[in-house]
């Protein structure tokens, strides 16, 4: 029996198409999928992504502890800053990936994939002993909207009556509206300017029919994955899992290693990568997760692990991981696409540059 | 609702078939489209190809899936549609107007387990 999200109701009326997705009913996509990923890059969609985990830290040593937690600078960062990290092992391999929020002095937002949720809570409450802070998990009190878009600060300025201009891109604070408590933040997994609104279902469900009535898109997973995969961020699960370090997986730069001591650190500074992942473009065909890269010897170089066509530059689109010691950059790259190659050109940048701030 | 046009044969995978003489003419059908979203490539057999029944002869991509094609009917690929495969998208503008390969049957009592237009449209009420 799969997890209901406050906005099921909607999301069934508006006539989505619901999947299971890490146990919870989500919507994929509401009517076209082009057209939701269009919406984020030229006006405005709107995401439930209520699945997602919430943990609070409170305490004196909330900082500390988050800093000895994870490999990027959480206590260095200013307050009302939002930090995106991964969270390792003592052998560095990757739990998952998360956002710190830093709420006050004493007061950090975790907001972690929702496959993860259990894995994480167990994971972090171990670590958290012999510190003077407390992690509790509110995934369940809480529902998450992500309105994204050059357009959401003045949507969401507008419903919530509150002059936005001045939270900065990863921005995040607390605040009063609608009657309520919400936490806004401004980040977002799509490469567009946007904010994530953190609040109670009741407020929540007020929140979606406020930004229906302005006309918002209703975006669904699908178009969260194109809109992600365009301006390559990781996915865990996919870019990112239990077996790879942040090393083998382009995260170098949120690992601090002038921090005197992380969980991981040992184990990634004297680690040596065995695999990376490269950007491909295919002028014909569509690459998909799971398809092997091969040179023009035919040698298998590795594996695509996501793969889409993207709606911006209507090409297929892939991240994949390669064998460090196979693979050669001046190689030329084939996908095997159901038994045909198909030419694959290597790029170091994202393939769309999202408008964030 | 989606549309079915009388006179052609269905099958269970939302495929429609048209046959003159001993050709059959495969698409897929406005169910299928619909529900596939944004089409964005086709691949189809070489003309000469032989199939058999129930065998898998090409996808249809949308942005986010996979879909086999199978074909219902044994027989020789004698022309693809290369409009179809050029232009993707003419499957979702419409569905009965761009087929997409010409078989000549092998085996022509493999149209008897085909639908016809009413019991496809019950088909697809029933799957809906």
């Amino acid at each position: 029996m799969s997890q209901k999200t406050s906005l099921y109701e909607e999301h069934c009326a508006l006539g989505a198409k619901m999947v299971d997705f890490a146990g919870w009913d989500m919507p994929i996509q509401y009517k076209n999928l082009k057209e939701e990923v269009t919406a984020v890059r030229e006006s405005v969609g709107v995401f439930d992504v209520s699945h997602m985990g919430e943990f609070f830290i409170e305490g004196k040593e909330t900082y500390k502890f988050l800093d000895y937690l994870l490999p990027n600078h959480i206590e260095k960062a200013a307050l009302y800053k939002a930090v995106y990290s991964p969270l390792l092992r003592e052998d560095a391999t990757i739990i998952d990936d998360l956002i710190v929020y830093k709420l006050s002095e004493s007061k950090a937002l975790i907001c972690v994939n929702a496959s993860n949720i259990e894995k994480d809570y167990n994971w972090i409450s171990e670590q958290i002993k012999n510190f003077d802070c407390e992690l509790s998990d509110h995934s369940e009190k809480y529902s998450l909207l992500a309105l994204q878009g050059p357009e959401s600060e003045n949507i969401l300025s507008q419903i919530l009556d509150t002059d936005l201009s001045t939270l900065a891109y990863y921005g995040a604070k607390e605040t009063k509206a609608l009657n309520a408590d919400l936490i806004i933040a401004r980040t977002g997994y799509t490469g567009e300017d946007g904010f994530e609104v953190f609040a109670s279902h009741e407020t929540i469900k007020v929140l979606w029919k406020e930004m229906m009535i302005k006309e918002v898109k209703p975006c669904g997973l699908g178009a969260r994955d194109v809109l992600r995969l365009e301006v390559c961020y990781p996915l865990y699960g996919h870019e990112l899992s239990d077996h790879t370090t942040p090393y083998e997986t382009g995260l170098k730069w949120t690992v601090k290693n002038d921090k005197k001591s992380y969980i991981g650190k040992e184990a990634l500074i004297n680690s040596t990568p065995k695999t990376k992942l490269i950007k491909i473009i295919l002028d014909k065909g569509i690459p998909r997760e799971g398809y092997q890269l091969e040179n023009q010897d035919g040698v298998l170089l590795g594996e695509i692990t996501s793969g889409t066509m993207s709606v911006v530059l209507k090409k297929g689109i892939a991240i994949a991981r390669v064998d460090q010691e196979k693979f050669n950059k001046d190689d030329e790259v084939l996908v095997d696409i159901r038994g045909k190659k198909y030419n694959a050109q290597i790029v170091t940048k994202p393939f769309v540059s999202g408008g964030h701030k | 609702m989606s549309k079915v046009i009388e006179g052609l044969k269905y099958t269970e995978d939302h495929e429609w078939i048209s046959v003159e003489g001993n050709i059959a003419t495969i698409g897929i059908t406005d169910f299928a489209q619909s529900s596939l979203g944004d089409i964005v490539f086709v691949e189809l057999p070489e003309e000469g190809e032989t199939l058999e029944a129930s065998n898998s002869f090409g996808v249809v991509e949308s942005i986010k899936s996979v879909s086999d094609l199978y074909t219902p009917i044994s027989g020789k690929v004698v022309e693809k549609n290369n409009t179809v495969e050029e232009g993707p998208e003419t499957l979702n503008d419409d569905a009965y107007g761009s087929w997409l390969i010409k078989i000549e049957l092998s085996n022509t009592s493999e149209l008897d387990s085909l639908m016809d237009s009413k019991a496809y449209t019950d088909y697809c009420e029933a799957n809906s």
